[in-house]
């Protein structure tokens, strides 16, 4: 939904609100009544609903997710100029949506799936970044899931057909072996490193 | 003042407490989705969600809730 489309209804919800609380006695008449229940309780919710839809939406841009200082690194590992640096490579190349590249490769991340838990700890970041301290360095809740690379790659003629892909194919789909592994596709962020290499400037 | 201009009252009441709560939330969640920031979320959710919430029971039990005179 467009945050257009959020406005149009916050817009027209506040202008019933407003009348209904400029002039109470019109609900009186049955149509006053009908209004008065679309302006205090129908035009609300759906306000809230779509409202929260589109905070959803937003908190899976890349911008939201480097808003954070401690997430500053992870934003310029993404413009290494260094091909085999996983995340800049992809980045860099257009294989993930750019505006949305956390994102993409961390779909299990806090608010988004996980359950209670995940929506918690979400909050706890929140909570780390700007009242307590936030736990250095960055670490995954859990080891990268394979599933995150598959959903592009799985079928994808280049890693079939590729024959150390072809013979561990079992144990990476199966997540016993990880693509982020040592001697794999391990140079992936790299933070703690980042600030002296040498970073690619994206031409507008 | 008789029963009905009591109940009018009391009913008046409660709709101008419900509809200020309601618009203050709308307008907290609407300055929410203009600031593109963590935070804009824990305000539209715990502040904009909580006066919207206030609002609707407020406006509810006005609407069940035994006249006063």
């Amino acid at each position: 939904m467009p945050a257009a489309a959020v406005f149009a209804v916050l817009l027209i919800s506040l202008v019933i609100v407003c009348l209904l609380v400029a002039r109470p006695a019109i609900t009186a008449a049955r149509g006053g009544k009908i209004l008065a229940f679309l302006g205090l309780f129908i035009f609300p919710v759906l306000t809230g609903v779509l409202g929260f839809e589109n905070h959803m939406e937003r908190s899976k841009q890349t911008r939201f997710c480097l808003s954070c200082h401690i997430m500053e690194p992870y934003g310029k590992s993404l413009y290494v100029d260094d091909k085999s640096y996983i995340p800049a490579a992809h980045f860099q190349n257009n294989r993930v949506p750019r505006d949305e590249a956390c994102y993409t490769c961390h779909t299990d991340y806090t608010l988004y799936t996980g359950g209670f838990k995940a929506k918690v700890r979400g909050l706890h970041h929140i909570y780390a970044q700007y009242i307590g301290k936030p736990q250095q360095p960055v670490k995954l809740y859990h080891p990268f899931n394979n599933r995150e690379c598959l959903h592009c790659h799985s079928g994808a003629r280049s890693f079939e057909e590729g024959s150390i892909h072809a013979a561990l194919m079992d144990d990476i789909k199966s997540n016993k072996m990880s693509c982020v592994s040592s001697g794999c596709h391990d140079m992936v962020h790299n933070a703690a490193q980042v600030n002296g290499l040498k970073q690619w400037s994206a031409q507008p | 003042m008789t029963e009905t201009q009591n109940q009018n009252e009391f009913i008046s009441k409660r709709l101008r407490l419900a509809g200020l709560l309601i618009a203050l939330g709308l307008v907290v969640e609407g300055l929410s989705l203009t600031w593109n920031h963590p935070l804009s979320f824990v305000a539209f959710l715990a502040i904009g969600g909580l006066l919207l919430l206030l609002g609707i029971v407020v406006y509810l039990t006005a609407l069940v809730s035994p006249r006063q005179s």
